[in-house]
């Protein structure tokens, strides 16, 4: 697989539409090209940071805050 | 390629002190990233499952997960943004598979597609736009494929569909599918990183 189609593969697998048998070549070629194909990767992964980005934000009510917070100081205290 | 971020107030935290604190099991550290992201986190969930409630109990389940993970993060992977992004969107699109919704998600699909193939962009107001540098600038970069290959992309990214079930859903051949998906992340990979450099 070329570097160039290992770029192609990367954004497709970091969103998850790699299909198995392409996943199998994707990883084998990973392996491969080793820390550069890894760096690519973390690159990629942007992608998802962007695509939330591109979202209006949604309200969460006060109270599901009070409620997750509880969680934590609860857990905090065992 | 790092992601356009979102500019915080002068003297605020990072995102990663921010993480840092709750490695270090600091509960306001928590509190300030929920104030910061719950609504952008909450967004993307609720464009998985389409459901309020549900989107309420997912994000308190995914900041909780955030809280027991976050020693599991490393700055040298990715943003702490980045990280939280993922794991809200497997745990979004997990559930929606849990809660065997995805039949009626699908329904619901159908008809937004049908009535709205550009459905990425429908939520975008003069009053939404004004509110967010951000979300101008990744959209406008969004906005420059054809509405087929956001389709794709929409489909893969947040219903976590395969080509093959996004080639079933649309009705079009799997290698135009894929041809789409390759094409439209290329441009959006490539237009970010122009953003990014051009700042």
């Amino acid at each position: 697989m070329s570097f160039e189609e290992f770029q192609n593969r990367a954004r497709l697998y970091v969103i998850g539409a790699l299909e198995p048998e392409e996943t199998e070549e994707f990883e084998l070629a990973r392996k491969n090209y080793g820390q550069r194909a890894e760096d690519l990767i973390v690159e990629c992964y942007n992608l998802h940071e962007a695509f939330a980005l591109s979202l209006r934000p949604e309200k969460s009510s006060d109270a599901l805050k009070e409620r997750l917070m509880s969680m934590v100081r609860a857990r905090q205290s065992k | 390629m790092p992601a356009v971020a979102p500019e915080l107030a002068p003297g605020a935290p990072t995102d990663l002190e921010l993480m840092l604190g709750i490695q270090a099991e600091d509960p306001e550290a928590l509190s300030q990233l929920y104030d910061r992201y719950n609504g952008i986190l909450k967004a993307l969930i609720l464009r998985v499952v389409h459901n309020e409630a549900e989107a309420d109990d997912l994000l308190q389940e995914i900041f909780m997960e955030i809280w027991n993970q976050a020693k599991n993060f490393s700055a040298q992977k990715g943003k702490p943004l980045g990280w939280m992004v993922t794991l809200a969107r497997r745990r979004a699109i997990d559930g929606l598979r849990k809660k065997q919704a995805y039949a009626r998600a699908g329904e619901r699909l159908q008809n937004e597609t049908e009535q709205q193939p550009d459905a990425w962009v429908h939520n975008a107001t003069e009053e939404e736009i004004t509110f967010s540098d951000t979300r101008i600038l990744v959209r406008r970069v969004i906005n420059t494929l054809p509405p087929a290959q956001q389709q794709a992309i929409n489909l893969a990214f947040f219903r976590g569909m395969s080509q093959r079930e996004i080639a079933a859903q649309t009705n079009t051949p799997l290698g135009t599918v894929k041809t789409r998906l390759e094409l439209g992340l290329k441009k959006i990979y490539d237009g970010l990183k122009e953003l990014r450099d051009e700042l």
